[in-house]
């Protein structure tokens, strides 16, 4: 089945002449919104001209997707002069003067996305390579169930009855490994008779990706109860994984099975010029394209209502995780709670009435919709959404690792350093790109805000390139990587990313008062110098656009990126925001007196021109 | 645009409410298409394979697992109590005899003599699905559950803990301003589903335990106060599990807030009547939002009353009545006096779509678009 | 060069001795023996094992504390009969100055038999060796054992400290003090071992090592072992434990079958999984390595004493692909299996892992306080190689002369 995804392509870019495509519609349906936006080509080059957006109207009464996507488009039209949708309500194609586009691409998480449940044998193994899978392809993992789990087979079955995924991916063993486990694993999935999200007319779809040699006798476990798709191992040997094959029958059964049974979603697969992706999915696959084509490491993150998606690119190795329950409305009571309000609280530099706060708190998860009014609100908000992505990235680095049972190859000199396998393969040191998208960062009133956010969360180290997503434009630009790379990457270069500026921050525990790095800055305009003490912060300006020569030299055992104490010269971006000089202490630490932490957030919020009246 | 489409809660004094009730698990469904059913009415019921304890009476009485089944009391199929003798160990010539009284409440299921370990099954739990509902089967899904349809007077509260209960409406309060309080909590209330209009207090919720209220449904509640009656800190909000000995709802939010009059008005000319409510509440996809339903007697069921239509949301316009769910302005009711179009700066350096807000008192407030909910008067 | 200065400073050495000859020649020849000590005094010595008694005499006349005099010290003689042959056990040396000569002299004479009478005689010994009359006790005297040893308090010190710790560190592990032990990658790794043989379909196999159940390094195998089968039956994998000793295996056996118990899954234990194979420590690997040729276990566990076959074992398991973690407190061994092995636990790790294992509060106190043992042992050491380096006097009279 994985040919068919290939071939299903193959033939799209048979049939459309790269060359003759100037108009781009591209939609992306979420949960609440509907987002189109258009890309033209102009002077040669693929620029996003207009955007639009409407309700998403899968839930009732509407229950068409269509509705909101036409709605949308329209209102892109309106705002490009062109018309987009004939009488019949369909999308006119091919463009024609100002009528039609060329090409119409969509991606989807509305109704909650891609909900799967993942089953492996040992859970740090190949039910975590399933995990991956699954993640990869952009869906939400909403159980992963495997035979060390610690729990009874009733409490499994039970588990995936409670449960309503669209999609089962059941993985485990090596090739001529293990039987017994998996289909053990397929023994208790089989009598769960767990039952698709939309409705019961159709059979549940289960991928099977695991040890080929009990293909068969997985198959004879379920029958025909479930629909059942047998691909390549995600982990044919321990040594490595084979992501692609169970990624691709994820989108391949999305279409087919999910996708085609929600509200409207028929209609919308047979406008689509290419297969519809789930969001995530298309998000994470521009991010990595980008990454291999500059061979850089880059860290993408959006932050929404309910959930944080993490995005990681190291060495050429992608990750995603999804946190449920780390996001700034549905979810923000979860962060409070989980990260503590005293830790939300040192990110403000005011006194604040922590039993009103709660209630704040509490009124923002019921009403989710709302926005900060006050300063107070925003700085509060603001400061909850540096613990959600803290420890969202937290979550994501435990995640992203090296394979686990490995066989290591020793020497007699690793006696006193054996590390296990299975180590983060996140590092801040080598991170060149660190991408912002979601409401919160994104729609900051100032971008030092959202600047300062990132680098408090996610604390980069050496040289880090900050930018934001200017209109959340990755998943649509993911989706047409898949068909115009070409166009993709235009557009993402010129008008997705705007440029915050660049981090530059010392790793290791500086000392409050005594140098910690000296700076050289030359560029057009440009040629400082100075030195920063520990805790400072330093803004220079540097816009968007410009670069400058920076050369850093840390003192003692502190690191910039060549090793404690060597200094290192690198060119930097500019941006709205600008250069940042950041001394303080990584891992980043807060005085846990209050008042003590309050004055160092307050200098710190004064240098980046945080709050400005 | 000078419409704006806003969320509110459905309250709606007669309306044709159907839910599904099902199992988990599939089981027995208990009723039939057309049959009436009453809220407590068992309509669907299955079994749960009871847990399972081991007891390795070998090490526990230190003897050869090979002497287990002859020191048990107790045969395979026989059924023990808590707290009586399992096993006696034969001891030395009769003296120093160990015995073990047994820890749970089961069917001995096996004796190892291998292991000397005997596994005790506990009691099949059973699941029953009560009808919530007094009204009518409109359809029946196999071996899972049923839909039941019946005229209601239907509220939905903003939030809630506990789940199901039932009992008769009695309001408490004398307003829909006034918080509720201990002293107006009485004997008499036992059983019963208690209205209040502001805020609920901490103490009040413990009497109302103590007193064996069903339920306590009021404009607001403390994040505080709901802290310490849960007995940890809520961080995702999907409620309805919780094990407090009540079910809690509050219509409006968390904090000092007045319940919406005509909730309050709604309920109080329901008092007396039999209702149900469950307080489980989920925000998120596929919202669910803690529920009052009050069964109107199909003898007075008005057959020409007209279904509340707006009540799932509203146009916003200049005159419709508002209430701001943010804070500064937390709470406060008023009239939409101006929509103005162009975005404004708001203190927090956001630019956001506005509207004014003429406050009973006469103030004029300017608050987001996003912050505003409407209410029907 | 070199050469030439050595035998100039030779010769000065030579000059010297010989200066000394002959002035101790000359002394000598001039020689009478010295006047007996007086008013001899014997007593058990207080508080000891019951070897020593304690003899008090007045001074020989001749014992004046002058540094010029053919008097040179006391002998302090003892036999069991009163005429018998008396064997010296003490030598005490003159007086160094007038003070100390118009003291008693006060001295412990070790060595003797606990409960048999001794009879003591004192003499005063002159420049050559010359013997004054002896003075004796009457009766003789039997060293008694007391209840305490105050010579062991060194012992009561340090066994009240380093118990103590341990005490103090397991009472506030339990009051959730944080008991921090350092990653020991080797166990962190277990899970991992056995996640491979789980995914693989294949075995673990388990070594105990070569020796019987009384090494210790056995006991702490077995105690890690339990662990591993834990998990293997957390994992439904299976685990091969072949052992060089009947007692081993029985061990062995009770622990795997504990351990499938405590997870829950006492069905899964396989008692034909454990067996002995022979004493002969060559026929056992032999064995061994054959079987993880033919059946290629994924993981490989060698946790206990091993010899020469160490580098065998662990070879043959990496040429089969197997994760391998190994623990020995054999130094040479180590390295064989830091080379050949995924993870190796050296020494102390060892034995430390069921307490990092369990992460039970009575063992992780309880390794804290003997870390702290550790801790007083080398300052301890320390203070003595600083003591002895700086001042070796100090050192041999805080430790000789004191009780310590």
């Amino acid at each position: 089945m994985s040919h068919n995804q290939s071939s299903h392509s193959h033939i799209t870019h048979k049939a459309l002449d790269l060359d003759k495509i100037n108009v781009i519609l591209a939609t992306d349906c979420g949960s609440t919104t509907t987002k189109a936006i258009l890309i033209e080509k102009i002077d040669g080059h693929y620029r996003q001209t207009h955007r639009g957006e409407a309700p998403t109207t899968v839930e009732k009464p509407v229950a068409d997707v269509t509705v909101g996507v036409t709605n949308a488009v329209t209102e892109v039209g309106e705002l490009a002069g062109r018309k987009f949708v004939d009488d019949n309500g369909e999308i006119i194609r091919p463009a024609n003067g100002n009528v039609g586009c060329d090409i119409y691409i969509s991606t989807s998480s509305a109704g909650g996305g891609l909900q799967m449940l993942v089953a492996g044998v040992v859970k740090e193994m190949s039910a975590a390579s399933a995990t991956r899978a699954a993640l990869g392809a952009g869906a939400i993992v909403m159980e992963t169930l495997s035979s060390n789990d610690k729990r009874k087979p009733y409490e499994q079955i039970q588990r995936i009855r409670e449960l309503r995924p669209d999609m089962i991916l059941l993985a485990g063993g090596t090739d001529g490994g293990t039987k017994k486990h998996v289909v053990g694993l397929a023994e208790i999935i089989a009598p769960a008779k767990p039952l698709p999200r939309f409705g019961s007319e159709y059979r549940m779809p289960v991928i099977y990706a695991g040890n080929k040699e009990a293909a068969e006798l997985v198959q004879d476990v379920f029958k025909d109860e479930v629909e059942l798709k047998i691909v390549e191992n995600v982990r044919p040997v321990m040594e490595s994984e084979y992501l692609s094959p169970a990624r691709d029958s994820i989108h391949d059964l999305f279409l087919e099975h999910v996708m085609a049974h929600a509200p409207g979603y028929d209609k919308l697969i047979s406008w689509a010029d290419a297969p519809i992706m789930p969001t995530p999915g298309a998000v994470g696959d521009i991010l990595k394209m980008i990454a291999d084509r500059d061979q850089i490491n880059a860290v993408g993150v959006d932050i929404g209502g309910a959930t944080t998606d993490v995005f990681s690119v190291f060495d050429g190795v992608f990750n995603r995780t999804v946190s449920a329950n780390l996001g700034m409305s549905y979810s923000i009571s979860n962060v409070c709670t989980e990260a503590t309000m005293a830790k939300v609280l040192r990110w403000v530099h005011f006194d604040m009435d922590e039993r009103e706060l709660r209630n704040r708190v509490k009124n923002k998860m019921i009403r989710p919709t709302t926005i900060p009014q006050t300063r107070e609100a925003l700085v509060f908000e603001q400061a909850v959404s540096r613990e959600a992505l803290r420890l969202a990235y937290q979550q994501h680095k435990e995640f992203a690792t090296t394979l686990k049972g490995v066989q290591q190859q020793r020497t007699v000199g690793d006696v006193f350093s054996q590390q296990t396998g299975g180590n983060t393969i996140v590092n801040n040191m080598t991170l060149n790109l660190l991408v912002a998208s979601g409401g919160v960062l994104s729609h900051a009133p100032n971008m030092n805000q959202t600047s300062m956010m990132l680098i408090d969360a996610f604390e980069p180290e050496g040289f880090t390139t900050l930018a934001k997503d200017s209109i959340f434009m990755m998943p649509h630009l993911g989706v047409l990587a898949s068909v115009h790379p070409q166009a993709a990457l235009e557009v993402f270069e010129k008008d997705c990313l705007i440029y915050l500026g660049t981090c530059v921050a010392v790793k290791g525990l500086t000392k409050l008062g005594e140098v910690a790095m000296r700076y050289t800055v030359r560029g057009k305009g440009l040629d400082l110098n100075g030195s920063m003490n520990g805790g400072e912060l330093k803004l220079i300006p540097l816009w968007e656009g410009e670069t400058a020569t920076v050369l850093v030299e840390p003192t003692g055992r502190l690191d910039v990126g060549a090793g404690p104490g060597r200094p290192l010269e690198k060119e930097v971006r500019g941006g709205t925001t600008g250069l940042i000089f950041d001394a303080r202490s990584r891992p980043l630490l807060l005085p846990d007196d209050r008042l003590q932490g309050q004055k160092m957030i307050k200098q710190w919020v004064e240098t980046m021109e945080l709050y400005p009246n | 645009m000078a419409v704006a489409y806003t969320p509110g809660l459905k309250v709606s004094p007669q309306t044709q409410l159907r839910i599904r009730r099902s199992l988990p698990i599939s089981g027995e469904v208990k009723v039939s298409i057309g049959q009436k059913v009453q809220p407590q009415q068992v309509v669907a019921e299955t079994l749960l394979p009871g847990n399972v304890y081991p007891l390795n009476i070998s090490k526990m009485l230190s003897i050869p697992p090979a002497e287990v089944p002859g020191a048990l009391l107790k045969k395979q199929g026989d059924y023990v109590k808590v707290g009586e003798t399992l096993a006696r160990s034969k001891g030395i010539f009769g003296f120093f005899k160990n015995e073990l009284a047994s820890k749970y409440e089961g069917q001995i299921e096996s004796i190892s003599k291998i292991t000397g370990q005997v596994i005790l099954r506990g009691e099949p739990l059973p699941v029953q699905v009560k009808a919530f509902l007094n009204g009518t089967i409109v359809e029946v899904i196999p071996n899972e559950g049923v839909v039941i349809e019946a005229e209601t007077t239907f509220i939905q509260g903003i939030f809630g803990v506990g789940g199901e209960t039932y009992g008769q409406i009695k309001v408490a309060t004398k307003s829909a301003e006034e918080a509720l309080t201990p002293d107006l909590l009485e004997e008499s209330m036992r059983g019963k589903i208690v209205i209040g209009g502001g805020r609920m207090t901490y103490e009040a919720v413990y009497k109302a335990i103590d007193l064996g209220i069903a339920a306590l449904v009021c404009g607001g509640i403390d994040d505080q106060d709901l802290k310490a009656i849960l007995g940890y800190d809520l961080g995702v909000a999907v409620t309805g599990s919780e094990k407090i000995g009540i079910t809690l709802i509050i219509t409006e939010g968390f904090g000092d807030i007045t319940m919406a009059r005509r909730t309050y008005d709604l309920l109080k000319s329901r008092e007396g009547a039999d209702a149900a409510v469950n307080g489980a509440t989920q925000i998120r996809a596929g919202v669910m939002r803690p529920e009052i339903v009050v069964p109107i007697d199909p003898k007075h069921v008005s057959k020409n009353a007209i279904e509340d239509t707006s009540a799932g949301g509203g146009v916003m316009e200049v005159g419709v009545s508002v209430r701001v769910i943010r804070d500064p302005y937390f709470g406060i009711l008023g009239k939409v006096k101006a929509l103005p179009h162009e975005p404004v700066v708001l203190e927090s350096g956001s630019h956001a779509r506005i509207l004014q807000v003429e406050t009973l008192d006469g103030k004029v407030l300017t608050v987001p678009r996003a912050n505003v909910e409407l209410i029907t008067r | 060069m070199k050469q030439t200065m050595k035998t100039l400073v030779g010769s000065r050495w030579t000059w010297m001795m010989l200066c000394v000859v002959m002035a101790w020649n000359a002394v000598t020849v001039s020689a009478a023996p010295p006047a007996p000590p007086s008013d001899i005094q014997v007593k058990d010595y207080p508080l000891d094992d019951g070897t020593a008694v304690k003899v008090i005499f007045k001074r020989s006349p001749d014992d004046t504390g002058a540094e010029e005099t053919n008097f040179t010290g006391y002998s302090i003689r003892t036999s069991s009969e009163v005429n018998g042959f008396f064997k010296e056990a003490l030598e005490v040396k003159k007086a160094a100055d007038a003070t100390e000569a118009a003291e008693v002299v006060d001295a412990r004479v070790t060595g003797l038999k606990e409960g048999e009478p001794v009879f003591v005689r004192v003499y005063a010994v002159g420049a050559d060796d010359e013997t004054s009359t002896p003075i004796q006790t009457a009766e003789s005297i039997t060293p008694v054992m007391a209840w305490f040893d105050f010579h062991q308090i060194r012992l009561l010190i340090l066994v009240i400290v380093i118990c103590s710790a341990v005490i103090l560190f397991i009472e506030l592990a339990r009051r959730g003090y944080p008991m921090t032990v350092r990653k020991v990658a080797g166990l962190e790794a277990i899970d991992e071992a056995v996640g491979r043989a789980t995914e693989m379909g294949k075995k673990n196999l388990f070594i105990p090592g070569v020796q019987d159940i009384n090494d210790i390094q056995t006991v702490a195998g077995i105690n890690i072992l339990a662990r591993i089968s834990r998990t293997v039956a957390d994992f439904d994998s299976e685990i091969e434990v072949p052992t060089c000793r009947s007692l081993v295996m029985t061990a062995a056996s009770e622990t795997i079958e504990g351990a499938f118990l405590a997870a829950g899954r006492p069905d899964a234990f396989d008692p034909k999984s454990i067996y002995y194979v022979t004493d002969e420590q060559f026929g056992y690997v032999a064995y061994v390595t054959g079987w993880m040729v033919r059946e290629k276990p994924a993981a490989c566990f060698y946790f206990g004493a091993f010899f020469a076959e160490s580098l065998i074992l662990a070879e043959t398991g990496n040429s089969v692909g197997a994760i391998q973690i190994a623990g020995t407190a054999q130094p040479s061994q180590l390295p064989f299996f830091v080379a050949a092995c995924d993870y190796t636990l050296i020494g102390e790790e060892m034995f430390a892992a069921s307490a990092y294992l369990s992460g039970a509060p009575e063992e992780l106190g309880s390794l804290k306080g003997q870390d702290m043992g550790k801790v007083v042992a080398a300052a301890c050491i320390l203070f003595g190689c600083f003591l002895a380096f700086i001042s070796p006097d100090l050192m041999k009279l805080i430790f000789e002369e004191t009780a310590l």
